[in-house]
């Protein structure tokens, strides 16, 4: 019975196709005090502009490239990417590269792929770059609420599941999102990774992107839990830089940082052609002018 | 009859082969828009060619708006998207005007234009979008954008048509990326060039362009942003212009807070 | 006031033939029952102080909440039905999160005030797709203290969604009496040390019980350190300054 109403009910309606621009100024609340917030309160699809098509996602598919299946479409989104993120002892290490591709143009190399969520949560940047930047600032906007409301920090995994959440309502229409979700709270250093298509995993390291695999490489021959700060630092830059060195769509500067338990720390931004050649030089046992003082070769030990 | 069925069999035959039916809102009209950021100004400049394909539309199409009287935006890509964008930024400026009795900062309109462009991430805007202006500190400011609104302050940005012909040349320039300063000089230090430097490096910029750029051409213009109480003699002082360039004051839009813009304008070639 | 009282009393949104709106008006009125609320300007901050009604010592003091924090740079101090206020803190603070996600600046206090008053005459039957309308006004007032590029600002705002903004004001039960002596003691170039000084002080004059850390609030809003309610040691600092 249920079957045979189904099939004679008319089609399931996406409600978003009655949605008209959000932006539009046929509600009362678009110009009040809630004014430009209507993408905001009415949350998620609701408050989306979707073009009026039997299949929203594939028209997106047609003309962005925003799953990099659709390299000829006009209207290039900045991607491409090696992030990663590993819990040790002394913390967490974030390490990132900062170039982003449209196609085969590198359209800025100084993008900031590490995203300052608070001042003890970090998200990195893979995959849509804006998809990142909006929900990860706008993760940063529920942590505050829920600091205000509760009176006390999100934990990482809450902060996480909130994110998830999130990209999870959109599963299928084309957001393209993986991020490693880093903080210190009761339970110490947490790692989590979440991406676009609904996953959420707690774990110890992780690299995402198209370099990940060289990343990867370096990082889990140099990893274990005990290392100390510097070798830690250390590792994430090295491996940031090895990937950036194999992988076209990775490279330009390392962005490195460190969380600890008063909140993350900035380290640097190393050009990543520099610190190349930098550690080459030391390999082969030659001098060389660094900046830094620890030593890159403990952790090969 | 027979010819009937054999007419019906090859209409058939023809209307029975797939066809792909998209829908297609896009177009991209060409030309070129470019800012640069100095210490205490910003300059966003724009060329004034539309064309589709091959033909060009107009030789006067706006591409740069002056938004308030610290912040200037540049659109390129698909004009009608762009024209609407920017209606829409207009629109929710005023807005903000009624609600909280101030002009909107740069870094607000940075912010504020990101979320509507990621308003439409379904059904983006075709829209590359590059702002310009005075930030509350004083200083010079650049957020470059793509068309579904991650967003990036920079010293200088080239978008459009010619981008990869243009931007190399300002990495080199502003950024003095792959230079090496002499001996003994000073090291370089990006955005603190001389408002005159940057001026001819965008006038330079464009008239290549467009030497290498069927889309590219026809006309410059170029908005000046500068911070109150900055001298302006280095823009409108007798001969400061090379011959062909005309500057104009534009009207203060708010309260007039010292803020001053300027809209330098210039031919490009037409061919 | 209420010797007019008619058929216009019941519903909440009907005008009396004088024209006013009574169970607006009747909100106003249970304001008057609420506890004591003080809030008080001065160059270097605003300053709210309440009075916490402990009815039963075994009554955990502490778990009475009148002042709240709406973002960092603003606070809010409420008097009448302290659970409707909940409602409207929310609100004040999911707007002013909004404002600072949407345009990466912390809102202005008035902005934020309007926000909450924008609120307050949501109530009687829903219109096309109003959601969530509230059957009643509020029964509560907020003071609102903040501080943002115009410099540390008071705003009063009541059931009928109207806000004022103040240097010094008092709500609830003795508000007529607080309100006079804060007239009388207030100076625009008052410390915030001062400040601290007064709020408790006029008070001490209208609360019934003895004055001590248990039963009082403070909480200011300065430039350096944005909202804080203030410590019991700090507190209890204040209320030994208390002159006699």
């Amino acid at each position: 019975m249920d079957a045979l109403a189904s099939s004679l009910s008319a089609p399931p309606r996406l409600t978003r196709d009655l949605n008209e621009d959000g932006d539009d100024a046929g509600s009362s609340a678009e110009w009040g005090s809630q004014g430009g917030f209507g993408n905001l309160h009415s949350g998620f699809v609701g408050g989306m502009t979707v073009p009026r098509t039997p299949d929203p996602a594939a028209f997106l598919n047609l003309h962005t490239d925003s799953m990099s299946s659709n390299p000829q479409a006009k209207i290039k989104l900045a991607h491409g990417t090696t992030t990663l993120a590993f819990r040790f002892k002394g913390g967490i290490i974030v390490a990132v590269d900062s170039r982003a591709t449209a196609g085969s143009y590198i359209a800025s190399g100084t993008v900031k792929k590490v995203i300052e969520i608070n001042p003890y949560l970090l998200g990195t940047m893979a995959g849509g770059a804006a998809d990142c930047q909006y929900w990860e600032t706008y993760l940063g906007m529920q942590c505050r609420l829920h600091e205000l409301r509760n009176k006390e920090r999100i934990s990482v995994a809450a902060a996480s599941k909130i994110l998830s959440n999130i990209v999870y309502q959109y599963k299928g229409m084309g957001l393209s999102m993986g991020t490693m979700i880093c903080g210190w709270d009761k339970t110490g250093p947490a790692l989590f990774y979440v991406d676009s298509e609904g996953q959420r995993l707690k774990g110890d390291l992780f690299s995402v992107g198209s370099g990940s695999t060289f990343a990867y490489g370096v990082l889990d021959q140099g990893y274990k839990f005990d290392l100390t700060d510097e070798e830690a630092q250390d590792l994430g830059r090295r491996s940031i830089c090895a990937a950036g060195h194999r992988d076209a769509f990775s490279g330009n500067t390392i962005n490195l940082y460190h969380v600890k338990e008063h909140g993350w720390d900035f380290i640097g931004n190393y050009d990543l052609s520099e610190t190349w050649y930098e550690y080459t030089q030391k390999e082969k046992g030659d001098k060389m002018t660094r900046v830094e003082a620890p030593s890159p070769m403990a952790v090969e030990a | 009859m027979a010819m009937h069925a054999e007419r019906s069999a090859a209409l058939h035959e023809l209307t029975s082969a797939p066809i792909q039916h998209a829908f297609n809102p896009y177009e991209d009209n060409g030309g070129t828009i470019l800012a640069i950021a100095g210490k205490d100004f910003s300059v966003i400049a724009g060329d004034t060619r539309q064309s589709q394909g091959y033909s060009i539309q107009t030789r006067y199409a706006r591409k740069v708006w002056q938004l308030t009287d610290r912040a200037v935006l540049a659109t390129n890509g698909f004009a009608a998207d762009g024209n609407n964008f920017v209606k829409k930024v207009k629109q929710r400026l005023e807005w903000y005007e009624h609600a909280h009795h101030k002009q909107m900062p740069l870094k607000s309109i940075a912010r504020m234009i990101q979320t509507i462009l990621y308003g439409k991430r379904f059904f983006p805007y075709y829209v590359y979008n590059i702002l310009g202006g005075i930030e509350e500190d004083g200083t010079g400011a650049v957020y470059s954008y793509d068309p579904v609104g991650t967003y990036e302050r920079e010293s200088c940005r080239a978008a459009g048509a010619a981008q990869s012909i243009l931007q190399p040349f300002l990495d080199n320039q502003i950024y003095f990326k792959n230079q090496t300063p002499e001996p003994g000089a000073e090291p370089f230090i990006p955005g603190n060039l001389p408002l005159s430097t940057v001026l001819a490096l965008v006038v330079d910029s464009f008239t290549s362009a467009t030497e290498r750029h069927i889309e590219v051409g026809d006309g410059l213009e170029v908005y000046v942003v500068m911070k109150k109480g900055r001298p302006t003699d280095d823009l409108v002082g007798e001969g400061k212009l090379a011959p062909g360039m005309a500057v104009e004051e534009l009207d203060a839009l708010g309260e007039g807070d010292g803020e001053k813009t300027f809209l330098v304008t210039r031919s490009l070639k037409r061919d | 006031m209420f010797l007019t009282r008619s058929e216009y009393d019941r519903g909440v949104n009907t005008f009396s033939p004088e024209g006013r709106l009574f169970q607006v008006e009747y909100a106003m009125e249970a304001i008057k029952l609420g506890s004591t609320t003080v809030g008080i300007t001065t160059p270097e901050g605003t300053v709210l102080a309440v009075e916490k009604r402990v009815p039963s010592p075994l009554l955990e003091s502490s778990s009475i909440e009148k002042i709240m924090e709406i973002d960092a740079h603003i606070g809010c101090a409420m008097s009448g039905l302290t659970a409707d206020a909940r409602t409207m803190v929310d609100h004040a603070r999911v707007t002013s999160q909004m404002h600072a996600f949407t345009y990466d600046e912390s809102i202005g206090v008035e902005s934020c005030t309007q926000a909450v008053c924008d609120l307050a005459l949501r109530f009687g039957e829903s219109v096309e797709d109003d959601d969530a309308l509230m059957s009643r006004p509020f029964g509560v007032a907020l003071l609102i203290a903040g501080i943002d590029e115009k410099g540390p600002q008071l705003y009063h705002t009541d059931p009928s969604g109207t806000f004022v903004r103040y240097d010094a004001k008092a709500i609830g039960s003795g508000s007529d009496a607080a309100q006079q002596s804060l007239q009388d003691a207030f100076h625009k170039q008052m410390t915030l040390v001062e400040a601290h000084t007064l709020a408790l002080k006029v008070l001490k004059q209208v609360m019934e019980e003895k004055l001590d850390e248990n039963n009082v609030q403070l909480a200011q809003v300065t430039r350096e350190h944005g909202f804080e309610i203030l410590g019991e040691t700090e507190l209890k600092q204040v209320i030994e300054g208390i002159p006699a």
